[in-house]
């Protein structure tokens, strides 16, 4: 090839994304290159921000999780469990164990799905050169019917726990659920689940296919960790930097920072550092309580931890599926259901929780008076958490591949965004 | 047969009624193959905003000018528009904020509020013509599969237009409001979702929206008479959709 002439000794270019496909909510992605150095890196996210944490002021308890199921179309699940955790800490709620475990049953089943969607719909098309899902329909027929497959029992599983239907379930209260499903109704949803238990290492044989470039330096995962199981609901805060924090000392070690071209707050650790959340993180630090079907899968792929490649973010969920599949069974068959109906006394107070959300760590606080009406709230998202590191990996990227053509870079800048499973729609929330 | 052009508009929501047509519903692959998605960001990589579309489908409320902007471009280029959702159909859960002055709720959340550019949140068709609408939150899979049948075979689509109540009936269940003393919504909201909430326990919260000619200021006599304070009774006719024509008598006409 000749040798192309620079005008300048640093060549500068801008990569731009105004508007960004595939994933949840409205982003762009914009990186001033000048030679192999990224003079800036925005995250755009200009979706118009709702105001949740505005407008919850002076909404009753009762409502809260309603409403918060509506920040998110593909993790409702999450945001009811956390807003329903945190009043019912605030008010001194505590459910019963039944519930508590119908809510892991619950939270697992929507993290599943949500990894299933995320990896067919709106990541699989990058790798095999289409523009989405539906493009793909004539040539890889059996694809869309493997997820259509997944996502039929899954669905059916969330439906069926959290009462009417999976996106914006009915049947979940602050105090428990309205409607306990009956010992026949589960049993069938969990044969049902157990039947894709094929589909779901067809799907991570898939994911390890992907294209990927040894990429990713040392960086703080955070999640939250339990010591009898792999934890979705509650538990200490961690990392690999040795955090180990009760979910109540979350602003102790978390700050948001407004940012002037996002309308997402930037969230970071001790005033100045990135973390990152979600399956990849989760899989760093809580390996060991994985399922053994779910060791050997990630062993058979070559996944090992600690692994600090973003882009491997999506080899993650993958065996998140696997082990979540697992799970949901496990829980299925150690319950014994009873009838029980929601038993809530109202109280003033405070009160925050942390949840795993399937894309991270999510965090909903609340302030409550003495009639169960919200006085002051506050919502810190997976996507919010992960902003800062989104960010930091933009600019390796570009740096790392600043010599090829535009389009390139431009494509592993979307690859490496949606491998993190953005929701910018719950992050402007 | 030529497959009908679709574009899929998101503006303020949570996106769950696009996650509804690509995820949640049983014949996921009937749906895709019968239309052609030449624009939708959350399904497909696609150029041009500007159409033409024989469908717009639109999700979401309108919560900044520019939207409202684009939103008429795309009617000027679509043979139907429709909204989808509760947040497009009569503003939803972002038109909670209504009640309240922009101002307020902004510095509640954000401490530089110059760099926002909100304002209040409206459903679809305060800005433009809407020639049906698919209600729900998220939307039902019954209107959902009416209106892409309708469309491919070029007739009037049937949506529900009754109240909770008669679902209700239909399923055979005991009346929660009247047996139980539960203040259910279930008798001014439109139908469609199959009386999901009385039939789990559970009084109607009204995400389905206002049903057209409802006697609102009767129920919210029967939540008074059953010991409910006048501000809980605002509540519940103000959560999805302020303010609305047909709720104003008891929520409100919004500041």
């Amino acid at each position: 090839m000749r040798k192309r002439i620079m005008p300048e000794k640093r060549s500068k270019k801008t990569i731009l994304v105004d508007y960004l496909a595939r994933v949840e909510g409205e982003a762009a992605i914009r990186v001033a290159l000048a030679g192999h150095e990224a003079e800036s890196v925005e995250l755009r996210i200009w979706e118009p921000p709702r105001f949740f944490e505005g407008f919850l002021v002076g909404r009753s308890y009762q409502e809260v999780p309603d409403i918060v199921a509506r920040i998110c179309g593909i993790c409702p699940v999450s945001h009811m469990s956390t807003a329903i955790r945190a009043i019912e800490k605030a008010m001194g709620v505590q459910p019963s164990p039944q519930v508590l475990l119908l809510r892991r049953l619950l939270a697992m089943s929507q993290l599943v799905s949500s990894h299933v969607v995320h990896l067919y719909a709106l990541v699989l098309p990058d790798h095999e050169g289409y523009p989405g899902l539906p493009a793909m329909l004539e040539k890889y027929p059996q694809v869309v019917e493997r997820l259509n497959r997944m996502r039929v029992p899954l669905n059916d599983l969330t439906k069926l726990v959290g009462g009417g239907r999976a996106l914006h379930p009915i049947g979940t209260v602050v105090g428990g659920f309205t409607r306990i499903p009956t010992r026949q109704e589960l049993r069938a949803a969990r044969d049902a689940v157990a039947g894709i238990r094929q589909d779901a290492i067809e799907t991570l044989k898939m994911v390890a296919e992907f294209d990927t470039f040894h990429f990713g330096t040392d960086r703080e995962f955070v999640s939250i960790r339990n010591e009898d199981h792999f934890a979705v609901n509650s538990g200490e805060i961690v990392s690999n930097r040795g955090l180990k924090a009760s979910e109540d000392d979350y602003y102790k070690y978390f700050s948001e920072y407004q940012m002037p071209y996002a309308n997402t707050k930037q969230t970071r650790r001790n005033q100045t550092e990135p973390i990152m959340v979600g399956a990849l993180a989760r899989l760093n630090l809580k390996f060991d309580q994985l399922v053994p079907e779910a060791k050997e899968c990630a062993q058979k792929v070559g996944f090992s931890v600690p692994d600090c490649n973003p882009f491997h973010n999506n080899l993650a969920q993958a065996i998140e599926i696997v082990h979540g599949i697992e799970d949901c069974i496990k829980i299925v068959e150690s319950l014994d259901l009873k009838d029980e109906k929601p038993l809530v006394r109202v109280r003033a107070g405070e009160g925050g929780a942390i949840t795993e959300a399937p894309r991270g760590l999510l965090h909903h606080w609340y302030a409550v008076n003495r009639r169960g009406v919200v006085e002051k709230a506050n919502i810190v998202t997976p996507t919010a958490h992960n902003f800062m590191c989104i960010e930091k990996d933009l600019r390796g990227v570009c740096e790392r591949i600043a010599e090829q053509p535009m389009k390139e870079i431009r494509r592993w800048c979307e690859i490496l965004v949606r491998a993190y499973d953005p929701c910018f729609s719950c992050s402007v929330h | 047969m030529r497959k009908p052009r679709v574009g899929i508009f998101k503006y303020s929501c949570c996106a769950g009624c696009q996650f509804q047509i690509i995820y949640f519903i049983k014949h996921l692959k009937e749906v895709l193959g019968a239309v052609n998605i030449v624009y939708g960001k959350m399904e497909t990589e696609s150029d041009s905003a500007d159409g033409p579309f024989d469908i717009a489908l639109i999700e979401g409320a309108i919560t900044e000018a520019e939207q409202a902007d684009q939103l008429k471009r795309v009617r000027r280029n679509s043979k139907y528009l429709i909204p989808i959702g509760s947040c497009a159909v009569n503003g939803g859960i972002p038109a909670i904020k209504n009640m309240t002055t922009e101002l307020e709720v902004e510095t509640r959340v954000y401490q530089d509020i110059s760099l926002m550019h909100s304002i209040k949140a409206h459903a679809i068709d305060e800005y433009v013509r809407a020639d049906a609408v698919l209600r729900g939150c998220p939307v039902g899979e019954r209107d959902l599969y009416e209106l892409v049948t309708s469309l491919m075979l070029d007739k009037r689509p049937n949506m529900v237009e009754h109240c909770v109540c008669v679902e209700c009936k239909m399923k055979g269940n005991q009346c929660i409001l009247l047996t139980e003393n539960v203040p259910c919504m279930g008798p001014v909201t439109n139908g469609g979702c199959g009386a999901l909430c009385p039939s789990n326990a559970r009084a109607c919260y009204s995400c389905w929206g206002p049903m057209a000619n409802a006697n609102s200021s009767a129920l919210a006599r029967k939540f008074e008479e059953m010991g409910l304070p006048p501000d809980e009774v605002v509540r519940r006719f103000s959560l999805f959709g302020y303010p609305t024509f047909e709720f104003h008598k008891v929520a409100g006409a919004g500041r």
